[in-house]
């Protein structure tokens, strides 16, 4: 039988999703940095900062960020390692990965490199980063265990793994504000300024099937990560989760 | 946050002043005060200090203690001291918890450099000179209570205002 997998709310084939993934991504890649402030009100910038600064990363770290698509992260990075230190950006998706390149040209940051890769299968060898992060990206990954699994793997011991990614909020006012916004105003904001009403009706289905706080915690400590907490940010709409390799 | 601030200001100051931290490394070392609902685990590991809340964290040390005694610490009174008067329980390795407590007493970060970056210069050294003043009085926590008292009653003979014109 064949083994299947959510696509947002579809169940489709696991080789399937990988590439319905890669259509959502080359199509909103040039407006995504524009639409994620948009439909966070700028919030987004505010998570990452909070990401950095709990990162602890200082000069000459090796940093990894994966599904690093348009460089925020990577250029934030880059200051805190300074030249001795290396920051790797990376993505699956070739469109987004070129849209990291030409911002971080543009912002005139240099000594960044480029490595298109999938989180399942890392090419890089063990315990050899200081810090792994994935912000926004691991929800749209097909294996999540797997990809936990590759980033522990490649991290030094003591290393830090950051997650930042969509989660559950418990209040059930905000919950109702929030499933309203999703449902009715992302994808039809999509629709206008990217030209896209699917693909940001799959980003509001894909935060729903995405494990809540707790089932990652255990799925990060499960990898084989010795520590693990999370912290909540904006009422638990979006959770940032920083895992120890001890 | 506070958990989040000391983190801050740990990393800080070993970074900046290349403090060598091997000595700790791989020890995780727990401190929780017995008058709070508050606890800090520090987990020393690769070069830094990551602070947490995480109670299920297995600690090669166990620190307990009361807030004017943590604060006592941090002041630089003697953990030699305190441990003859009864004021610390230590589970573990004491020279561990010396190495740390070591640490915090250096910690002497300069607040108005790392607030000048968000807050702008002015602001930053108002805030600055409110914390070193905070952190020489013998009770902090009536310091703060009489900051804010006088800040509320008459601004202009708050430190934070003193010769601004307010």
């Amino acid at each position: 039988m064949e083994k299947t997998t959510h696509f947002g709310f579809k169940d489709v084939a696991t080789e399937e999703k990988q590439r319905l993934v890669r259509g959502v991504f080359d199509s909103v890649a040039s407006k995504y940095d524009l639409m994620n402030d948009v439909l966070s009100f700028g919030a987004h910038r505010l998570w990452k900062r909070y990401t950095i600064a709990s990162s602890n990363v200082k000069t000459g770290d090796k940093v990894l960020d994966i599904a690093g698509g348009t460089g925020d992260l990577a250029m934030a990075f880059r200051k805190k390692v300074g030249d001795i230190g290396q920051v790797v950006l990376s993505d699956i998706n070739a469109a987004m990965l070129n849209e990291g390149r030409s911002n971080l040209t543009n912002n005139g940051v240099l000594g960044v490199d480029f490595v298109q890769l999938n989180a399942e299968q890392i090419p890089f060898s063990d315990n050899s980063f200081d810090c792994v992060s994935i912000a926004f990206g691991l929800r749209n990954v097909t294996d999540k265990a797997k990809a936990l699994a590759e980033m522990y793997r490649i991290l030094k011991p003591g290393g830090c793994l950051l997650i930042l990614e969509f989660s559950k909020t418990d209040s059930e006012l905000l919950k109702k504000f929030y499933d309203f916004y999703s449902f009715n105003v992302m994808p039809k904001l999509g629709g206008i300024i990217a030209d896209d009403e699917d693909s940001y009706q799959y980003l509001a289905e894909s935060i729903r099937k995405h494990p809540d706080q707790e089932s990652l915690k255990t799925m990060v400590l499960e990898a084989g990560f010795g520590f693990c907490e999370y912290h909540n940010l904006s009422g638990g709409i979006v959770a940032l989760h920083k895992g120890i390799k001890t | 946050m506070q958990h989040f601030l000391l983190e801050q200001a740990l990393n800080y100051f070993i970074h900046h002043n290349k403090v060598d931290l091997s000595a700790l490394n791989g020890k995780t070392l727990f401190f929780a005060l017995e008058d709070l609902p508050l606890s800090f685990n520090f987990i020393c590991t690769n070069d830094r200090i990551f602070v947490t809340a995480e109670e299920d964290l297995s600690a090669d040390v166990d620190v307990k203690l009361r807030t004017p005694v943590f604060l006592a610490l941090l002041q630089g009174e003697s953990l030699t001291d305190l441990l003859r008067q009864d004021k610390i329980k230590i589970h573990g390795d004491v020279k561990t918890v010396q190495l740390l407590v070591d640490l915090l007493q250096k910690i002497d970060i300069d607040l108005e450099e790392m607030l000048a970056k968000h807050t702008g210069d002015i602001v930053a050294h108002q805030l600055g000179k409110f914390a070193k003043n905070l952190k020489k009085s013998k009770n902090p926590i009536d310091s703060i209570k009489d900051e804010l008292t006088t800040l509320l009653i008459t601004p202009s003979a708050s430190s934070l205002f003193k010769n601004k014109g307010v």
